[in-house]
């Protein structure tokens, strides 16, 4: 607590700071991509240093944008390196915006401009509207911004372009007093885009003062379905002995798009299938992408295996660096078709060779592990994520490098299969992953001395023997009052 | 001294016993493991899954039992079944199976084996599987020797009559009760043979495990004293039978009131009287036998005799009386049930239901048996050859058995291992004979028969499993029983054989010794290919899920069970009450994880005879039933589209007949018939038949699906009319793909309070006689 206290002391005047403007945005173009659960937004501003050496830019977000943005990466435009980006502490006072600092990768001289590109997934940024919606109906959804791209510098031109999944719009909101920055027709619509702006010569918008922010809202029709996972429990497991990763995943589907008004009738769904028009919010069953290579794959629900599902697995790679090209498939069809507002749980899981994953880092000698965060479902959003990762009984040195920040993260033991003293295990615990984590890979490095290697073995051997020990002394101990002729009894 | 073949000259004793015995371990080994590979199956065909009705409840308790404990389980009351009534389980249910599992599963899960609870069950009864073909194998070695012990073991190990209870997957009472059963049996006539009670003891031990597992206890409840009233009968009373009877009864009486269910029944029930009245009768003659040795006056002994009848009379009349005056409780239904096959059929149509209480068919004696079946009577004949004690039991158990077995079909099970000891008696001795070498007094030259020899054991290494290795260690075996210690044992027995008296009668040559026993082993490979081919396709399916195949032949699945209640357990509310006729309670209590109305634990006729009211009647009828239960969903099974003969419209004159035994004004079956008293659906059904919630529930926009061709219910093969009925107090929820099962939603009572047809036709935009304050409400609300 100190040391934010400190620096809330050096740093107090902030928006005094924000007022001795370091940039200029040049120009600020705001792509907006709507598809369904997951939004893509990317921010490119064009700054211009107005003092030397200075070395972070600011960006304002408004606080309704943050809390739906579940992924941001900020790269100087035609770099692929992401710079480091952090929300400001004070993000915590009650404004309607948040800061993002962003730390330059060299410092500007006066005059020098640079392009910085801020790429967010916003998560249930669209919303079905009408909300409920009867089997043979459509599905359109509701999207609302706020206008003006704000920044704490000086903008000299904004302009915001939504790309929507289809010409057809229903309706979207018109700027109103919009005539001190734009001069003509605020807001056009040209094939699936909407254009806002381009507004000028905008003074500093991110600040307490600034009341001149506009909530638009786009009303359009979406043709697939909303998917969310509403809780999605990844569970790796190494195993030395049989050169073996395990993973099994646990997910919880659910259709987050229109509720379903009334009821599901088959009939309708089966004439469905002969018509040309496809219900687009129903999810029928997905294409799921895991890795080449497996083996043992399997995919059941509470009551059994799901047979409405097909695998078709594909050869694990010759190389290594191939593994991300080919994939097996599976085509995970619900028991049911699953309409607005309905769940499935299932789970999901597979063997796959350890050495696909698992190397040994002759500098450190240490093993090298490296498991992908999640199996990714197209288009969606992971709610809730537990990625737990089971190391071999006796792991020691574990050091683990989780791909993004997680919301909570412990290392506890597990007693699993024929252990003695148990496995650690690695949980890290995310919100709200999207398409842009699928790639994400957790690294651990661990050592596993020789004797822990040997522990399963020894325990069971000795379990063994004591066993036939007790037996040896079973055997021969009698315990007959008196021997009876006529009872020898004959064993087999 | 003569023999058939040559045998080996350079064996000695210690060689022949420890081969004999390690045959023997090995060839138990093999039955088991072709035990239990065969009930497989199901599991290789499908999936590791619970199978049909009420494994589906024991598979729920048992994880109840796993999950919180003991304790838990004992007091465990469900109040989603029976809903609203709910039901004690812990007192009404045999606790063993699901205890057993437990216990295993506990014991796994100590030494950090985490297998999963259902395979544990569904893996249950294979394994038990094996457990009964060594328990039938030390029965019969009782009976006879080890050879036949081995061949029982096979039989018992793969015969389909204990296969089709036994699978991998069904998860019932049955699958350890049979385990049970023969050990309990076989411990019983260990005591009995030695007149130990420590064997009593244990066979009381088992006894009461059986009672703790299985309903079926009664049969050994009343074996074991009709097989003591026999041997009294047969003036063998000795003290033997008195020690193991009496340490039997006891111990066991008194343990089997230790399980809930069973409490105060085994002295208040007439099921039990019986075992009650020989432990008072052996009393009473070993009390004589007593006296008998301290006075040596015939008359005296003459009057005992006298007194021990009518002492015996008396109780009888003592156990009728006190029945009469309602301290012991009659026989029930079921028990009469097995006297007059028509009882249940006339006073408790429930029972008569159940497909498996049905008298057996002949052809399934069979198909369940095969080869036995000619087999059996063999072997009883057999055993009234040598008579004794265990012989009379197995006499006994053969004739009970075989009257149950044909009065019902799932009894078919208690007959199984029977015949199984009968039938490798028989068999035994049959091969006994046989390969016996030792030839009669007028022997022809026997040169050239070693190489042939050679042949035979030959072919019997090859053959099945049930064949080979007993035969071979039989020879073995007798061998290392008779030989005394020499360098040649075989020798030594064919010596001992044709030293003693000259045999004028046998078996000449090899020739006839080879056909026999080719012809035998013949039957034995049919009897394994006949048990393998019922085993997999008649007795290998789970119901749960059905098997098809696509129309390019690959196999195919149907899977609307699980669809429709997988789809119940997500997408509805946790404490909606499903309706639907008691067969499926089961399994939407362990799938869909919903309360239940009626299940297969038909303990209360009335609640099961208000579902067959609701759906027998009109909606109109049923709508203030469901809403009295609080029902919010019904579900039927409907196998029209399909051609699923298993579906709710054929099972509804049970619906109807059950219904109508408690409101016989409201329903009656005749209605349900046509005139001409056909059970028909098409256009020619009755009026209240096409009224019944079951059959517009069935055939709800069932028409629609054909469009304009005529739609044909392909279970009853007739036309459909059109257009569908329709219903207005039920509205269709779900349909699972292939339409076998269909769930619909009752509505709730309207909210402008009126009732809803009429709200329906409003919706509908039919114009009600007095519209318009209706209209004007509405509008008003809006």
């Amino acid at each position: 607590m100190l040391l934010p206290s400190l620096l809330s002391l050096l740093l107090l005047p902030s928006p005094a700071v924000l007022a001795v403007a370091n940039f200029e945005n040049t120009a600020v173009v705001r792509s907006i991509e709507l598809s369904g659960t997951l939004t893509h937004v990317a921010t490119t501003y064009a700054a211009k240093a107005l003092v030397g050496n200075v070395k972070t830019y600011s960006i304002a977000l408004p606080r309704l944008e943050k809390e739906r943005t579940s992924f941001f990466e900020v790269k100087v435009k035609g770099q692929n390196v992401p710079l480091k980006a952090e929300f400001d502490w004070d993000s915590f006072k009650a404004r309607d915006y948040d800061v993002l600092r962003v730390t330059l990768p060299e410092p500007l001289s006066v005059g020098a401009t640079m392009n910085l590109v801020l790429e967010t997934v916003q998560t249930r940024a669209s919303r079905p509207w009408p909300e409920k919606a009867s089997q043979t109906e459509t599905q359109s959804l509701k999207y609302d911004f706020s206008l003006f791209v704000i920044s704490p510098y000086e903008t000299l031109v904004q302009r915001t372009k939504v790309k929507l999944p289809h010409p057809e719009v229903h309706s979207f909101t018109q700027p109103k007093d919009v005539s001190q920055w734009a001069q003509d027709d605020a807001a056009s619509h040209i094939g699936n885009v909407i254009t806002y702006g381009p507004f000028r010569n905008f003074a500093p918008s991110a600040s307490d003062v600034f009341d001149e922010q506009q909530t638009m809202q786009i009303h359009y029709p979406y043709e697939y379905p909303l998917v969310e996972i509403a809780s999605y429990h990844r569970h790796a497991e190494v195993s030395h002995w049989g050169a073996n990763l395990n993973i099994d995943d646990n997910i919880h589907l659910r259709n987050v798009g229109p509720e379903l008004r009334g009821h599901f009738s088959r009939l309708e769904h089966q004439k469905q299938a002969y018509s040309t028009k496809r219900v687009s919010h129903i999810i029928p069953g997905m294409v799921l992408h895991l890795p080449a290579g497996i083996s043992n794959v399997y995919y059941y629900d509470l009551i059994g295996n799901v047979s409405t599902s097909h695998l078709r697995t594909a050869p694990a790679p010759a190389k290594r660096d191939a593994r991300n090209k080919q994939y097996s498939t599976l085509e995970m069809r619900p028991r049911y078709p699953m309409l607005g507002g309905w769940n499935y749980t299932f789970t999901l899981g597979w063997d796959s060779n350890l050495a696909d994953y698992a190397g040994w880092d002759t500098t450190k000698s240490k093993y090298v592990l490296e498991v992908p965060l999640m199996t990714f479902v197209p288009s969606s959003v992971y709610t809730e994520a537990s990625i737990s990762v089971v190391l071999p009984e006796g792991a020691t040195d574990v050091e683990y490098f989780p791909p993004f920040a997680p919301e909570t993260q412990s290392v506890d033991t597990l007693k699993t299969y024929l252990d003695t003293t148990g496995r650690p295990r690695i949980t890290l615990a995310y919100k709200n992953l999207t398409d842009r984590h699928a790639l994400g890979t957790i690294h651990v490095t661990y050592r596993v001395p020789f004797l822990a290697h040997l522990k399963k073995p020894i325990a069971v051997s000795i379990a063994f023997m004591l066993f036939f020990a007790l037996g040896l002394v079973g055997r021969r101990v009698n315990l007959e009052l008196h021997s009876a002729p006529g009872l020898k009894q004959k064993t087999l | 001294m003569s023999t058939a073949y040559a045998l080996p000259k350079d064996l000695s004793r210690a060689t022949v016993v420890n081969t004999a015995s390690l045959i023997r371990i090995v060839a138990l080994s093999l039955i088991s493991g072709a035990a239990i590979a065969s009930r497989l199956f199901a599991v290789i065909n499908f999936e590791s899954i619970i199978h049909e009705f009420d494994p589906w409840f024991n598979y729920r308790a048992t994880r109840v039992l796993a999950s919180k404990g003991f304790y838990e389980f004992w007091n465990w009351f469900d109040p989603t079944a029976w809903y609203p009534l709910g039901r004690v389980v812990g007192g009404t249910i045999y606790p063993g199976l699901m205890a057993t599992s437990g216990v295993i599963y506990n014991v796994l899960h100590y030494f950090n084996l985490p297998v999963d609870i259902r395979n544990i069950c569904v893996l249950l009864a294979p394994g038990f599987s094996a457990l009964t073909a060594w328990a039938t194998y030390m029965f019969t070695k009782e009976l006879k020797d080890e050879s036949a012990g081995l061949l029982a073991a096979a039989f018992i190990g793969i015969v389909p009559g204990y296969i089709s209870r036994s699978v991998a997957g069904s998860y019932d009472n049955e699958a350890i009760a049979i385990f049970l059963l023969m050990f309990t049996f076989y411990l019983w006539i260990k005591a009995l043979k030695a007149g130990s009670a420590f064997f009593g003891t244990c066979a009381a031990v088992f006894y009461f495990y059986m009672v703790a597992a299985w309903g079926g206890y009664a049969f050994i409840t009343n074996m074991i004293p009709v097989h003591a009233m026999v041997l009294i009968l047969m003036g063998r009373y000795s003290s033997r039978l008195y020690v193991a009877y009496s340490s039997w009864y006891a111990v066991g009486t008194l343990s089997s009131m230790q399980v809930p269910f069973v409490g105060f029944q085994p002295v208040r029930t007439s099921e039990h009287m019986a075992a009650l009245g020989v432990f008072g009768l052996l009393q009473i003659i070993a009390f004589a036998q007593l006296v008998r040795s301290h006075v040596s006056s015939k008359q005296f002994n003459n009057l005992l005799f006298y007194g021990v009848i009518v002492l015996g009379v008396g109780g009888v009349g003592a156990v009728v009386g006190l029945t009469y005056a309602g301290w012991i409780a009659p026989w029930t239904g079921r028990f009469y049930s097995l006297w007059d096959t028509g009882y249940a059929k006339k006073y408790i149509p429930i029972i008569a239901s159940v497909s498996e209480h049905q008298p057996t068919a002949w052809p399934s004696f069979f198909m369940d048996l095969q080869l036995l079946v000619f087999l059996f009577p063999a072997g009883v004949v057999l055993c009234f050859k040598e008579l004794r004690d265990e012989h009379v039991f197995v006499i006994i158990y053969a004739i009970v058995a075989s009257y149950f077995a044909g009065v019902m079909v799932r009894l078919m099970l208690t007959l199984t291992p029977c015949v199984c000891v009968a039938s490798a008696i028989a068999l035994s001795t049959l091969m006994d004979t046989y390969i016996d070498p030792v030839q009669p007094e007028a022997d022809e030259d026997e040169t050239a028969q070693s190489d042939a020899g050679d042949s035979v054991s030959g072919s019997s290494a090859t053959g099945s499993i049930s064949g080979a290795a007993p035969k071979k260690a039989k020879k073995l075996a007798a061998a290392a029983v008779a030989a005394p210690p020499s360098a040649n044992p075989l020798a030594e027995l064919v010596g001992a054989a044709t030293g003693g008296p000259r045999m004028k009668k046998g078996v000449w040559g090899f020739d006839t010794r080879f056909t026999v026993l080719l012809h035998t082993f013949g039957m034995l490979a049919f009897f394994v290919m006949h048990c393998t081919y019922v085993t997999s396709s008649a007795y290998s399916s789970p119901s749960v899920v059905l098997a098809s195949t696509s129309p390019d032949g690959s196999p195919h699945i149907i899977d609307d069970f699980r669809e429709a209640y997988y789809w119940l357990r997500q997408n509805t509310k946790e404490d909606a009450v499903v309706m639907s006729w008691w067969d499926y309670g089961y399994q939407i209590a362990g799938m869909a994880d919903r309360p239940t109305l009626v299940d297969n634990n038909t303990w209360n006729n009335t609640h099961i005879a208000t579902v067959g009211k609701a759906m027998s009647s009109s909606e109109e009828v049923a709508y203030p039933i469901l809403r009295a239960h609080d029902v919010d969903y019904v579900l039927v099974i409907f196998g029209g589209l399909l051609g699923y003969s298993g579906d709710d419209i054929n099972k509804f004159l049970w619906m109807i007949r059950i219904a109508q035994g408690v409101w016989p004004e409201e329903v009656q079956e005749a209605n349900y018939f046509t005139p001409g008293g056909e059970y028909r659906v098409d256009e020619r059904a009755s009026k209240i038949m096409k009224e019944s919630l079951m059959y517009k529930m069935s055939y709800y926009r069932f028409t629609e699906l054909y469009g304009a061709n005529p739609a044909q219910d392909r279970v009853r093969q007739q036309t459909i009319p059109k257009p569908s009925p329709t219903l207005d107090y039920l509205d269709e929820a779900f349909t699972s793909e292939n339409w076998i099962v269909r769930i619909y939603q009752v509505k709730k009572e309207d909210h402008l309070g009126r009732d809803i047809k009429s709200a329906n036709a409003f919706e509908g935009g039919k114009k009600r006689k007095r519209g318009r304050p209706a209209v004007g409400r509405r509008r008003a609300m809006q």
